[in-house]
């Protein structure tokens, strides 16, 4: 069986659509469109239900995290697989590839919590464009890269879509999407922290790894704050989650860290939107 | 038959097709009945998907460019959605235009549950007439804004299902749910 497996090979039925990032991020319209936002519109974007957009959002939101839990599936079991095991630079120690097995049995749950959870909310599998980008991520040669990308950067992502979405639920009375949310947001934490010691451990003698790490994790970070979607203020449908990112071994100065990205995204989505 | 018009004719930011459009259009305003010109004035500077019907007499709706797009395919047209959001739009001026149907408030000055309720009545007629309507999405509007219980299911299945509804039956539907919500937290 093949080694780094690349995304453009990954097995979908024709409900799905690939969208690429340059499609992604090249709409010439930018994330709020050419005028940054609605005229007069409120500064609150948080998504909550009271938004009449809101069901239609929370949708498609969810889709996106579907898709991204199929995608944790696929990532987490290539490392399983696409390294040697052993503790050598280029290796994945064995307890490693442990707890990513483990979290593919949790991501393979994800995914069919998601299957339900569209159902209820009336979502089509597939409406929405699929982006690999976590894939991607889950690509990189090496494997204390691919835990900063994915399990520190995107899960920690998803710490805060489901914080953001349980409390979404809980507001709406929505029984059935606050309980799958808090479900897993519980695994994400988990998943969140084995990122946070294999960084540790793997780059304890290695000052130089653990930054290149550091810097891929905020590239990663940034690219998904795109458009202000996360960040601290009102502004952002998405709020960062902090508690439960400090029980996922975050300290606060990259929790402060990450809060600066999503700020910079936003500042640049205005700016995408400003008139010339 | 009324005459459409569609803003702009041509597309800088968006792979539109401004007689597709019109032609979705004009099929719906013969089936719901609507003898009346219609125009649709898209701003395809903006991927947010609001719509909003601006006049009545004249009719004219105005769509912001992701109301219209294929949510697969990003800036292009989709027939389906397009369908869709003016289906929905249409059967509610028809409506409005119905004495018979009674004195609504203005759009902006309606309650989301009043909204969405009347949503709902005019989903269902597209789906009678023959639209891949999505029920179980719009159940989910329905139940988020009227409550996640018995009650509100079967309000909605009356509007999904009614032919000749009038405003005072929307009006009945959220008082019918408002004290269900209540009843539950009380």
């Amino acid at each position: 069986m093949r080694k780094l497996f690349p995304p453009d090979l990954l097995a979908r039925d024709g409900r799905f659509v690939r969208l690429t990032n340059e499609e992604r991020f090249n709409d010439p319209r930018g994330p709020r469109g050419l005028a940054g936002g609605r005229p007069g519109s409120k500064k609150n974007n948080r998504l909550t239900p009271d938004l009449p957009e809101a069901p239609d959002a929370a949708r498609a939101l969810m889709h996106g995290i579907f898709v991204g839990e199929i995608q944790a599936l696929e990532g987490a079991g290539r490392t399983c697989w696409d390294f040697e095991t052993g503790k050598g630079r280029e290796e994945a120690p064995f307890e490693l590839k442990l707890d990513m097995a483990r979290q593919c049995w949790d991501e393979a749950r994800h995914c069919e919590i998601s299957v339900k959870l569209s159902d209820w909310m009336g979502t089509e599998l597939g409406e929405y464009s699929e982006s690999a980008f976590l894939y991607e991520a889950a690509c990189n040669p090496d494997p204390v890269l691919r835990l900063t990308g994915v399990n520190r950067a995107l899960e920690g992502l998803a710490i805060d879509v489901f914080t953001t979405m349980k409390d979404f639920g809980d507001i709406a009375g929505d029984p059935v999407l606050e309980f799958c949310e808090d479900w897993m947001l519980a695994d994400e934490v988990t998943h969140v922290k084995m990122g946070s010691d294999w960084l540790r451990r793997l780059t304890a003698d290695d000052p130089e790894r653990r930054a290149n790490a550091l810097e891929f994790q905020r590239v990663v970070d940034k690219l998904f704050s795109f458009g202000g979607l996360r960040g601290e203020t009102d502004e952002n449908p998405i709020k960062l989650a902090r508690r439960f990112r400090e029980l996922a071994g975050f300290t606060d100065g990259e929790i402060d860290e990450i809060g600066n990205v999503s700020e910079e995204a936003t500042r640049e989505a205005a700016a995408m939107g400003a008139p010339a | 038959m009324g005459q459409v018009t569609v803003t702009p004719e041509e597309w800088h930011y968006v792979a539109f097709d401004s007689g597709r459009i019109a032609t979705v259009a004009d099929k719906l305003l013969g089936e719901i009945g609507l003898d009346v010109d219609l125009t649709i004035e898209v701003d395809e500077t903006t991927p947010m998907g609001r719509v909003s019907t601006t006049s009545f007499d004249p009719l004219a709706v105005s769509v912001e460019s992701g109301a219209f797009e294929d949510a697969k395919r990003p800036r292009q047209l989709s027939e389906q959605a397009v369908a869709d959001v003016l289906g929905r739009l249409l059967h509610r001026c028809r409506d409005r235009l119905d004495p018979g149907f009674g004195e609504p408030p203005a759009d902006g000055e309606l309650t989301l549950q009043q909204s969405t309720a009347w949503d709902a009545y005019a989903v269902g007629r597209c789906a009678r007439l023959g639209y891949p309507v999505q029920r179980q999405r719009r159940l989910y509007h329905f139940r988020n804004r009227h409550g996640f219980n018995d009650v509100a299911d079967r309000a909605f299945a009356r509007l999904w299902d009614g032919e000749g509804l009038t405003w005072a039956d929307i009006e009945a539907v959220c008082a019918e749910t408002d004290a269900a919500k209540v009843a539950t937290v009380s």
